[in-house]
């Protein structure tokens, strides 16, 4: 009897698997929709006024000066702008 | 600099593992056949087995302890005078790392085969606690 | 649920992984989406399984069915619930399926979590995992499978029990928490090798294994900390770190894995050091499955394992596998590394972090040479060496020094380049107090190393405060808040930062209490009831012997009065000598144990144990006075601390 139970066990998730696995094959065909190029210019935008508010600090403290800080935050801010343009466009 | 750096720390690799500043950093691994062969008298690390019924522990100090270390046919006897470890006991293995002198092989090591490793081998009946089997 | 189910879960487990890898490297050429979906789903599917046939072993230990060798090897009836369940990964083949259960895991939260955040990078994410989930599966299949039914023509009336060493709250999470490091490493190593093929050398990707590393760095931080106290508590011979090979194995992933998380930062500030991060990743990740193979293969002589196993080939071929795969990826894509940037002064932060770099990495050879060393020889020279802890410490002390210097000059140095005005500024006050303290302990006449050690502490430490006192200051400035208001905002604010300094503070700490083994003072003796003994600054007088039964083991207690040099009560300790087994009636399955008793202190811990009783009443007792230990344990705690506050969750990218 445990071993009826048992076997149909091994059946019953080796069916369940099997299925899952090759369900997609009976979909349409797709291509990939979701634009990325976006979702990373999004995420670099994060990044860069990270960065820029990390520099903020670091004159704060007094670790750079503030002809190195200007150039800095002139480079990241360009940068900024650069994605936000490309971000515009979309 | 990074490469001074690299050179000058490969070449400390080099010289500790030429010349270690403690005598204990390195020993010779030897059979105890190769041991009493050569007479070694250098630092050398034994493994082996606790020869049954060899194990004398001194009446007046419990800590001196002599036992026979068997490795095939070959056997030795070894003086160790620290605290043994616990799984120490007649045939255990272990591994002694100490001097020979005079025959007597002066141990200032003494490690028993580590309990991780706790398997015994099923096939053997008398391997089980509860000897009450069933056939 | 029957065994045999787990054994089919488990080879099912390996065809869908294998499905997965060419499904996905399908999709690479095709772009057919369903066909990446199956990749996923047959991934995900392999890993269901896994966790399907773990559980199945865990309930098999459970209800104890000694039918399955491995259950009847490690556990017994009397094991406790707990420990029957910790046996899942004290031996071989249960511990081989525990590490696939957990990369399984983390494989279900890669994929979950990154299916659109990292569409492209995907696929050979997951090829990476699976190939090494296929390694795993074949280990547990074919060469040491859990499920192997127990080999025996007569039926087991109960099975050998846990090792009562083994039978210890710490033991039982030690090996999962190391494990949980191990195979967390598998994350970054597989985003590593997936952005090199795809060419996407964007910082994106860094940024998303950054918490993943971390978690890894963590667990492996708090694994080794953990097998030392274990062995501190429960070994009783005195010290925590013997520099065994399995101990080399977890520390030396632990080495290349801290150096990558520094020279991490500067790819994420300045896009340098490309080429050097992948070398990094993908030694520290070899160095794990390398680690499981030194731990579970037995191929040194060392205290954890003797025996041989087949394991071991076909784990050194999975090491060279992943060795020249990686590193034919990092030459092919070799012109894609380099960086355009150069590092413009070694007086600047970035040149402080390349040269700690380049010491763990050095530090890691030294530990990888002194471990590999007695094969070496025996290959080589025909006699086998054994390399013993003197050595490291010889070799590894200076070096582990620079690396401390480097703790307290790295917060020091600007990014970029300092100024040689920054540098007179930043570096006069730790230096002038560190030096202070390093002329009176030199005058005191302490030992070079213990005198640098220290020196150096205090110099980090200073450092260290500045930096606090300097972020907290300019918000008082800036924002007119309060000391602490400040001190609090500037942590928040900046988490990994500051939290990455907590951590050299917990590293100071340990190291305060690795500098405490140059006074180590140890004494064997005997004592008869009423008599006493003098190590060190106190007196060990023996005050009674007792004896007691104890559900599974018989022990034998000292009781020990602690006094100090005035005669005054210090503490009682109890070291206890115990066997476990007592009722056996083969006295060679009866197994002795030395339960040691510590008096603990933030001075120093002094350390009982009782190693025999002979028939005269005499008991001997191994009495060790170790300076500083607790400050490794605290150092530890400050650590995690450190660790966590640079894991808070800030907003996701």
């Amino acid at each position: 009897m445990a071993s009826i139970l048992g076997y149909s066990f091994i059946f019953f998730f080796t069916i369940i698997s099997v299925f899952y696995v090759i369900q997609p094959l009976f979909l349409e065909k797709v291509k990939y929709s979701v634009d990325e190029t976006n979702l990373s210019l999004k995420r670099e935008k994060t990044i860069l006024y990270r960065s820029i508010k990390e520099l903020e600090m670091e004159f704060d403290i007094g670790n750079i000066d503030k002809v190195e800080f200007e150039k800095r935050r002139n480079l990241l801010k360009n940068e900024v702008s650069i994605i936000l343009k490309k971000l515009k466009k979309k | 600099m990074i490469a001074g750096a690299v050179c000058v720390t490969i070449f400390w690799i080099s010289w500790v593992t030429i010349f270690p500043s403690d005598k204990t950093a390195m020993s010779m691994f030897v059979s105890v056949e190769e041991l009493l062969d050569k007479q070694i008298s250098k630092r050398t690390k034994l493994g082996g087995l606790v020869k049954t019924g060899s194990i004398q522990i001194s009446e007046s100090n419990q800590l001196n302890c002599d036992f026979i270390l068997k490795e095939g046919e070959s056997e030795l006897s070894v003086r160790y005078t620290k605290t043994r470890p616990d799984l120490f006991k007649d045939g255990a293995e272990v591994i002694v790392s100490g001097q020979l002198m005079n025959g007597t092989f002066y141990a200032d090591e003494l490690q028993t085969k580590c309990a991780s490793r706790y398997e015994g081998d099923l096939r053997n009946e008398n391997n089980y606690k509860l000897t009450e089997l069933v056939q | 649920m029957t065994p045999l189910a787990g054994s089919v879960a488990l080879n099912l487990a390996l065809g869908f992984s294998i499905i997965s890898i060419v499904s996905l490297s399908i999709y690479t050429s095709n772009n057919d989406e369903r066909i990446n979906l199956l990749g996923h789903r047959s991934a995900l599917a392999s890993s269901f399984l896994v966790f399907l046939s773990t559980f199945i072993l865990s309930y098999q230990l459970m209800i104890s069915n000694f039918d399955i060798d491995y259950v009847a090897r490690y556990t017994s009836f009397e094991t406790p619930t707990m420990y029957k369940i910790s046996a899942l990964w004290a031996g071989q083949s249960g511990s081989l399926l525990f590490w696939l259960f957990i990369l399984s895991i983390f494989s279900v939260i890669v994929i979950l979590q990154n299916q659109t955040k990292h569409h492209k990078l995907m696929p050979w994410i997951v090829i990476s995992i699976s190939v090494v989930q296929i390694f795993f599966l074949v280990l547990t299949n074919f060469i040491t499978n859990p499920f192997k039914p127990t080999d025996t023509d007569f039926v087991i009336q109960n099975g050998n029990g846990l090792n009562p060493l083994l039978q210890n709250l710490t033991m039982a999470i030690h090996p999962p928490t190391l494990y949980l490091g191990y195979v967390g490493l598998t994350v970054p190593f597989a985003f590593a090798f997936s952005a090199l093929v795809n060419k996407d050398l964007g910082s994106l990707w860094i940024k998303s294994i950054r918490r993943w590393t971390l978690i890894s760095w963590l667990f492996l931080s708090i694994g080794i900390i953990l097998g030392g106290w274990w062995a501190y508590q429960e070994l009783g011979w005195g010290g925590y770190w013997a520099w065994d090979p399995v101990e080399n194995a977890s520390f030396m992933p632990w080495l290349t894995l801290t150096a990558f998380l520094h020279s991490i930062i500067i790819q994420e500030k300045s896009g340098m050091l490309r080429f050097w991060n992948m070398i990094l990743i993908f030694i520290t990740f070899t160095l794990t499955i390398f680690g499981t193979f030194l731990t579970r293969s037995g191929v040194m002589s060392s205290v954890h394992s003797f025996t041989e196993s087949s394991l071991g080939p076909v784990f050194l071929s999975f090491v060279f596998f992943l060795l020249i795969v990686s590193f034919a990826l990092i030459y092919i894509r070799k012109d894609h590394l380099k960086s355009a940037k150069k590092i413009e002064s070694f007086a600047s932060r970035e040149g402080g972090f390349l040269l700690n770099n380049v010491i763990f990495v050095v530090l890691c050879f030294a530990v990888f040479w002194g471990t590999i060393f007695p094969v070496v020889s025996e290959a080589v020279r025909g006699t086998k060496i054994t390399v013993g802890a003197p050595f490291f410490n010889q070799i590894n002390t200076p070096i582990g020094l620079i690396l401390l210097g480097l703790t307290g000059v790295g917060p020091l140095l600007a990014w970029r380049k300092t100024s040689n005005e920054k540098i007179k500024n930043n570096f006069f006050l730790p230096t002038l107090i560190s030096g202070i303290l390093f002329f009176i302990l030199m005058a005191l006449g302490y030992d070079a190393y213990v005198v640098i050690s220290f020196s150096l502490c205090l110099f980090v430490i200073i450092a260290i405060y500045m930096e606090f006192y300097k972020g907290a200051k300019s918000r008082i400035v800036r924002f007119n808040e309060s000391f602490f208001v400040a001190l609090y905002k500037i942590i928040s604010k900046n988490r990994s930062r500051y939290g990455g300094y907590i951590v050299h503070v917990g590293i100071v700490l340990m190291f305060v209490g690795f500098t405490g083994n140059a006074f180590d003072i140890e004494k064997e003796f005997g004592l008869k009831k009423g008599s006493s003994e003098f190590v060190g600054d106190y007196e060990f007088l023996l005050t009674d012997i007792t004896e007691e039964e104890r559900p599974n083991h018989y022990a034998w207690i000292s009781h020990i009065r602690l006094l100090d040099s005035q005669g005054n009560i210090v503490e009682d300790l109890y070291p206890e000598k115990r066997v476990y087994f007592h009722e056996n009636p083969d006295i060679n399955k009866r197994q002795p144990h030395s339960e040691i008793d510590i008096h603990s202190t933030m001075n120093l811990d002094i350390y009982s144990i009782f190693s025999a009783i002979d028939a005269n009443g005499t008991a001997f007792l191994k009495i060790m006075i170790n300076p500083l230990v607790k400050w490794v344990w605290i150092g530890g705690y400050v650590l995690v601390l450190g660790t966590m506050i640079a894991l808070w969750p800030r907003k996701e990218l």
